[in-house]
């Protein structure tokens, strides 16, 4: 290319009194920005291609390397930045639709950052989590609507199918073919051994995952990749996809080069052609088709399994969660708009969809208002960061958190966004055997356990400090909660009253 | 006895071995030091084979019936009844290189005197397996023979 | 049981030691005419040099001996055995036996040359004692000729070039190292060495006679005519198997002691023989020769060893491998390095001060000389002990080798000894 409109995004610094040539870099690189000199013994580095993913800093012995952000400056502009600048010259060159990976980036509000959590003080005692028995398992499926007993305290009741979880978080959807089958196969012993689920994702169940499918929650996406009857069957309960926080309103998609012969087998797709699901379900054009789906998978797994919608959170969201659950879903995920993705078109991904914090508030409220709230457990997903934004969530009316960013982050992923080039350097989101080699599931699932027993832990800190001992008693405990720098709708929204009141 | 065996499936073809046996077998034990400054520089006694797609480790095998052994002129390269390790005693090596014209895995490396793994003997664990950043090196006791 | 052993070199030591791991009584003698306890032969060319010290050279600690109880008698040269009575006599000693073993090794030979014989400064160079007697002679003055450019000849001219003045060689073969080398390489060696040693070489050359001035000689002549001022000659033209005493005993020689190629049993069922004395079939092309390197000794020691205490290792594969430096410069070659015919065939690298040349039959690896490319040569000598079929291998052979030269079922074997992990 003789004229190169987009200058590189980052530089790799090299401490040459630090760098002791072993080469290591050279070879970890899938973007090719390290090579050693012409007499063989030199590294230098090309930063061209460099997407700032980390590897060759995290694996240098001597802690030689690190990464600056490439500053070639233009004229400043508060409304023509270089980033709308650059898109519009990779749209020049290619005439394509720009595609990113990972949540949007954009500084839209967090409002996990305007919660503010409660804690006791002199009335209602805090409690110890260290002392005291916590209660952090959540049970998810549709309640009945009453409770009766028998004399000897024996339920009465018929109860629809439950899931019973360790602990209030769950894997989120991804798909084999957006990541690795070793990342899969992480998240699906940290799951075994945490006690909770992980989502497969619109990829189908590949073969090696068999042992983990009493962990597994498949999906039914528009494409229905890999679905038939022992897919539905082999798994804790079934998700139908209708809508993905980062791109709501259009289908999975998965690029050509991420489509390995193994990924081809699980999804009954050509090998290196991409993988485009259909915007809507092509038998769902209305609610009354939902509910016929929902039935019908209900009686391909005889009844035994709840059934759960997955949605994004988009305007009306609260109307169509109250849709969904007088469709006869017994779970309903909202996916908010920092969800993440392996690949969407940028637009529709930095544009498209509300707060997960609003949906979730919102929908709570008016599943309540109508008197249905029990009817189904409501999970959330989109961005959860850490674990205040779980007990945030649950406090604004979840029954269960999804996350997948920061499991991959735990894993190695260091948010560099290039995850729909299949280049992963981690070995997450690639195909590539030479790339998916380097994680090793026996280290990489217990970093995953570790993570996510340091939440339930603080989880437990925090709910001990509220002076409550069980999930239950924060789930839709608004009270708890207050908000900062939020503006009156926004907390007429969220349901919380302000910092101070 | 335990020996270090190299799973291809595992190794990312990072090399880090070859960088901490160094620093293993230096004077200065620190990993600049002993990769940049030290002279003469530190050997590795393990080598990484092969390129991206598959790639291994490979190192002493410690053989029960040692062929380097035999072949020493010296009596140098012995296998220590105790541990089974196979090791070089430099003060009788002069470094003739017979045993590495016998190793049938071309473990040895050319230096002064002959080069190759003593399986850190004075340490626990060996540093290449200590190292290895996907634990592609384990080190541990098949129970068979190996020659 | 009584085991007797004559030599304590290579492949005296090894018999000894394989006796004893197998028979943890038997009485075992071992005979030496030298006043050392075994030590290592091929390092007194480093002795020479002054890379190495006498007490470094020791194949084992005194202490050893006592230990496993093996009888190591110094100065006593066995001159008759009686196979009749099973006895050998030496000096006014006689030890019975009922096996026995011949470790006789190597004798110099000195080809004929007029007034050579007897000189006080014309010396072989053959064990510790050769090394000593000519770095006693040799001074910053003395002006040395070494006659004979293989290998023990070129060992002592590189350890006497850093000690004389000037170091001439003479050979009778067109190249130097004729043994090892072949034509192609010969040639840049020689180069090297006479820029790095300063040797002056003098190929295709004999020494006909020598000048002297009383037991001193003073200069040698050349086939050639040239004459060569000499205030030390070394007699390094090759070695013979030390066969007098089993000739002299009516077992069965021919250029070496005839033994079962397997067991190393001579014609005597209990007599053995083992090391430069004994004749080897050498593998790659089934030629009955002396195979005089280390390696082969110590193999046939402990063959005969194991046999002789009723064991049953036994010689499988023979054949020659040998690492040598001089200066710096790094050989090894292996196998059939000079072959004829048009059976073989070769495939030659040349990089910069590097050489390799890979010599093939058919599709089997038989033969190799490296020069300065000597890595991981070992796999190349198991390629050729081992026979294996060239054409099944992947990459190219010229590259080092290394494990990835074999499919993956045959890595399995090689880097894990075949059990599952």
């Amino acid at each position: 290319m003789p004229v190169n409109y987009i200058p590189r995004r980052f530089s790799v610094i090299r401490d040459k009194d630090l760098c002791i040539n072993c080469g290591c870099c050279v070879r970890q690189c899938s973007n090719e920005c390290h090579c050693f000199a012409g007499d063989g013994k030199t590294v230098l580095s090309r930063s061209d291609e460099c997407v700032a993913c980390h590897r060759c800093v995290d694996l240098c012995p001597t802690g030689a390397l690190r990464i600056e952000k490439y500053v070639c400056d233009y004229r400043e502009n508060a409304n023509w930045t270089p980033q709308y600048q650059q898109q519009i010259c990779r749209q020049a060159e290619t005439g394509g639709v720009l595609l990113s990976g990972m949540g949007t980036p954009k500084p839209y509000p967090v409002y996990w950052d305007k919660i503010l959590l409660n804690a006791s003080q002199v009335t209602n005692p805090s409690i110890d989590p260290l002392r005291e028995p916590m209660e952090i398992r959540t049970i998810l499926g549709r309640k009945p609507e009453k409770l009766t007993v028998e004399k000897k305290g024996k339920s009465t009741v018929d109860m629809p199918p439950q899931v019973i979880l360790e602990t209030p978080i769950m894997f989120s959807a991804m798909s084999f073919g957006s990541i690795s089958l070793n990342a899969q196969k992480s998240l699906a012993m940290a799951a075994k051994e945490l006690g909770t689920l992980f989502n497969v994702g619109e990829g189908g169940l590949h073969p090696e995952l068999e042992p983990f499918t009493d962990r597994a929650i498949v999906q039914v996406a528009s494409g229905r990749f890999g679905v038939h009857s022992d897919y539905l069957n082999n798994s804790r309960f079934v998700e139908i996809k209708i809508g993905q926080g980062a791109k709501p309103g259009i289908g999975g998609h998965l690029p050509g080069e991420k489509v390995s012969v193994e990924v081809s087998d699980a999804r009954m797709i050509p090998e290196g052609s991409d993988a485009i699901s259909p915007a809507p379900h092509h038998d769902i054009y209305s609610i009354e088709d939902l509910r016929q789906l929902i039935w019908a998978i209900k009686q391909a797994t005889g009844n035994k399994k709840p059934v759960s919608v997955k949605i994004a959170a988009v305007h009306n969201v609260a109307a169509i969660v109250s849709g969904c659950a007088r469709a006869g879903a017994d779970i309903v995920a909202i996916d908010g708009f920092r969800g993440g993705t392996g690949a969407a078109p940028e637009r529709i991904r930095d544009n498209v969809g509300i707060p997960i914090e609003l949906a979730l508030a919102a929908a709570d409220q008016r599943l309540r208002d109508e008197g249905i709230r029990s009817r189904i457990s409501l999970v959330a997903a989109g961005s959860f960061r850490c674990s205040a934004d779980i007990v945030k969530a649950i406090a604004l009316g979840a029954d269960a958190c999804y996350c997948a960013s920061a499991p991959l982050i735990a894993m190695g992923c260091h948010m560099c966004r290039t995850c729909n080039t299949g280049k992963c350097n981690w070995g997450i989101a690639t195909q590539r055997p030479e790339l998916t080699k380097r994680l090793n599931p026996d280290i990489m699932y217990k970093r995953v356990v570790n993570l996510i027993n340091a939440w339930n832990h603080e989880i437990k800190e925090i709910m001990g400090g509220m002076g409550i001992n069980s999930v239950d008693s924060l789930r839709g405990n608004r009270l708890m909660l207050r908000g900062i720098g939020l503006n009156e709708k926004e907390l007429e929204i969220l349901g919380i009253k302000h910092a101070g009141e | 006895m335990k020996r270090i065996y190299a799973k291809e499936e595992l190794c990312v073809n990072c090399r880090l071995c070859e960088v901490y046996c160094k620093t293993a077998h230096s004077l200065s034990k620190d990993v600049l030091t002993a990769n940049k400054y030290e002279e003469p520089a530190p050997v590795s006694r393990v080598t990484v084979y092969g390129d991206k797609y598959i790639s291994a480790a490979l190192n002493c095998r410690h053989c029960d019936d040692p062929k380097c052994v035999k072949a020493c002129i010296t009596g140098a390269m012995t296998k220590d009844k105790a541990t089974g390790i196979v090791y070089v005693n430099e003060d009788k090596c002069i470094g003739c290189m017979t045993c590495l014209a016998v190793c049938p895995y071309g473990c040895i490396k050319e230096g002064k005197t002959a080069v190759k793994c003593d399986l850190c003997r004075n340490e626990d664990e060996p540093a290449c397996v200590k190292n290895c950043p996907n634990h592609a090196l384990v080190y541990t006791d098949l129970g068979g023979e190996n020659e | 049981m009584k085991y007797v052993i004559i030599g304590a070199s290579a492949a005296g030591l090894a018999c000894a030691l394989q006796i004893r791991k197998e028979d943890k009584d038997g009485e075992i003698t071992v005979l030496t005419k030298e006043n050392y306890l075994p030590y290592s032969r091929p390092s007194i060319s480093y002795y020479l040099k002054g890379v190495v010290k006498e007490n470094n050279m020791y194949l084992r600690k005194p202490s050893f001996y006592a230990q496993n109880n093996i009888n190591i008698v110094t100065g006593a040269e066995v001159k008759s055995i009686d196979r009749e009575a099973k006895t050998v006599k030496a000096g006014r000693k006689v030890y019975p036996y009922d096996k026995l073993c011949l470790c006789t090794g190597s004798k110099p030979f000195v080809p004929p040359m007029k007034n050579v014989e007897g000189k006080s400064n014309a010396l072989t160079f053959l064990d510790l004692d050769s090394s000593k007697a000519i770095k006693a002679k040799a001074g910053k003055s003395t002006r040395a000729v070494v006659i004979g450019a293989g290998l023990i000849g070129m060992k002592a001219a590189e350890g006497l070039s850093k000690i004389c003045e000037s170091v001439d060689v003479v050979e009778l073969a067109p190249r130097v190292l004729p043994s090892i080398l072949d034509e192609k390489s010969a040639k840049s060696v020689k180069k090297f060495l006479e820029t790095e040693g300063h040797i002056r070489f003098h190929l295709g050359q004999t020494v006909t006679e020598a000048k002297s001035k009383g037991d001193r000689i003073t200069s040698v002549i050349l086939k050639n005519g040239k004459e060569l001022a000499c205030d030390l000659l070394i007699l390094a033209v090759g070695v013979r198997p030390e066969t007098a005493l089993a000739e002299k005993a009516g077992i069965e020689v021919n250029r070496g002691i005839i033994t079962d190629p397997g067991t190393m049993r001579t014609s005597d069922e209990n007599i053995y023989a083992a090391g430069d004395c004994a004749v080897s079939v050498d593998m790659l092309d089934g030629s009955k020769r002396v195979i005089a390197l280390w390696p082969n000794a110590v193999n046939q020691g402990t063959a005969a060893g194991s046999q002789m205490a009723g064991g049953c290792i036994a010689i499988e594969k023979s054949y020659s491998v040998n690492a040598i430096d001089f200066y710096g410069l790094r050989i090894c070659t292996c196998g059939l390095i000079n072959a004829q015919g048009d059976r073989y065939t070769d495939k030659i690298i040349r990089e910069g001060e590097s050489y390799k040349r890979l010599i093939f039959e058919g599709s089997r690896l038989v033969g190799y000389v490296l020069i300065n490319s000597s890595a991981n040569a070992g796999i190349y000598t198991s390629l050729i002990e081992t026979k294996a079929d060239i054409s099944a291998l992947r990459g190219n052979i010229l590259d080092t080798p290394g494990p990835f030269m074999f499919d993956r079922a045959e890595r399995e074997i090689r880097m894990k000894g075949a059990l599952p992990l």
